[in-house]
This record gives structure tokens, C-alpha cells and sequence, in this order.
């Protein structure tokens, strides 16, 4: 099963940053040959942060603030941080 | 990132983000100065684990921020497991990660609009190979 990366953006598919967060994980993916999936998660979508901060996942949290749920954003990232899962945050 | 420290770690319970509008107390606010679609040079912190990512003291990043951490809080940024990983030429915080965590890094720069096939920017590749010295199996 391919890890799984959990991105948190709201910004529009087509838009550059959201393009470019993912074209970067790709790039990642490709010259480390580390297989991965990545789900684009909207934050206003979120209904159970500790799902989105699980073993053998990991979290960005993309550009474009402001988000449309900050609270759920703040909640992914606290699960991140006790569950040492890896985050980053641009 | 810093929001969530300041609400659940240094103690700032009505920590806000200013873009939100106001109220609380602003732990991110508009730059004096905005960055936004800039490239700026970034110092990085010795023994940061952003330093060995790169592997590099000094890098040119691009940055679309027009926000940062507020001059007040910024002892926020080298507290309670946080400390600041980067600085601009001016000083302000750029990049900030946890001591007590494997993973952990955020930028006020996009070094996503840094990487190209090939050559995949450092933190992304640095997040994948944490991610993979995680996954069970």
C-alpha cells in the first residue's frame, strides 16, 4: 500500500500554487522512487482531523490562506505534531 | 502552524491569524514590508534540520506571503519544542521546526515553486523520506 499525503488546500485546482504543490511532491516522488497517493483534502471538508494524521501518512498544508476552516486546518496540524507524523507547512 | 503552537503550547489562548480579521491576539500579521512574488534570500539556522535538507547555511527562495509573525510573539518561534530554522535579510522568521519531532517544518516562503523534475526541492523530498522511515511495512 502507497503511503498516503494528505494535502490541505483550498485554493482551485488550476490555480499555480495548488499546481505547483502537487507537480512538487511528484518530482519528490519520482526522484526518490518513493510511490506515494495524495489526496487533496479542502479544509472545509474535514471532519475528523486524526484521520488525515495517521501511522504511515504525512500532511502539507499548502498555500492560500485564508482557509475556509482554519479551526479543522489547526486540528490536522496538532495531530500531526502528537503523532509525529511529518508535516509541512508552506 | 504557529497559530496551533501558540493556542495549545505557549499558552496564547486567544491566538488569531490576522487575515481572519480582528480579534484575539495576532500571532500572524501583514508584513511591514509585503513579500508577495518575491524572491528573497533565506539564512538558515546551523544544526537545523532545515541546514541539512539543504545543505546549505544560505538559499534564494521564492515567497508569496504577505504575512508573518507578529515582532510581539516572536519568542514563540525558539519555545516550547519550536524553534526558528530560518531568517530573511531583515531578520524576520522564515522557516520554523519542531526539536521533538521527526518532521516537522514550515516555511513562510513556497519552496514548492523552487522544485523541478530532477530536481525535486529538498523539503518535499526530505517530508517523503521521513514519510517512508514511518510506514509500516
Amino acid at each position: 500500500m502507497r503511503p498516503v499525503v494528505n494535502v490541505l488546500i483550498d485554493l482551485p485546482a488550476d490555480h499555480p500554487y495548488h499546481r505547483a504543490t502537487l507537480a512538487a511532491l511528484g518530482h519528490a516522488s519520482e526522484h526518490r522512487r518513493i510511490p506515494i497517493e495524495v489526496q487533496v483534502v479542502p479544509t472545509d471538508t474535514i471532519r475528523d482531523a486524526a484521520r488525515l494524521a495517521t501511522d504511515g501518512s504525512a500532511v502539507i498544508i499548502g498555500p492560500g490562506s485564508p482557509y475556509r476552516d482554519p479551526d479543522a486546518a489547526n486540528a490536522v496540524v496538532r495531530e500531526a505534531r502528537e503523532r509525529n507524523v511529518p508535516l509541512v507547512g508552506t | 502552524m504557529l497559530v496551533e503552537h501558540a493556542l495549545n503550547l505557549a499558552g496564547i489562548r486567544d491566538a488569531a491569524h490576522a487575515e481572519y480579521g480582528p480579534g484575539g491576539t495576532p500571532v500572524i500579521t501583514l508584513l511591514e514590508c509585503s513579500l508577495l512574488d518575491q524572491t528573497i534570500t533565506v539564512d538558515v539556522a546551523t544544526g537545523s534540520l532545515l541546514e541539512r535538507l539543504y545543505g546549505a547555511r544560505r538559499v534564494v527562495e521564492h515567497t508569496t506571503c504577505s504575512y508573518g509573525l507578529a515582532p510581539e510573539v516572536q519568542h514563540i518561534a525558539n519555545d516550547h519544542g519550536m524553534r526558528i530554522a530560518a531568517t530573511d535579510a531583515t531578520g524576520e522568521v522564515r522557516a520554523i521546526e519542531r526539536v521533538d519531532h521527526p518532521f516537522f517544518v514550515g516555511t513562510l516562503y513556497q519552496p514548492q515553486l523552487r522544485s523541478a523534475p530532477g530536481a525535486p526541492h529538498p523539503i518535499f523530498a526530505g517530508l517523503l523520506d521521513a514519510l517512508t522511515e514511518r510506514s509500516p511495512g
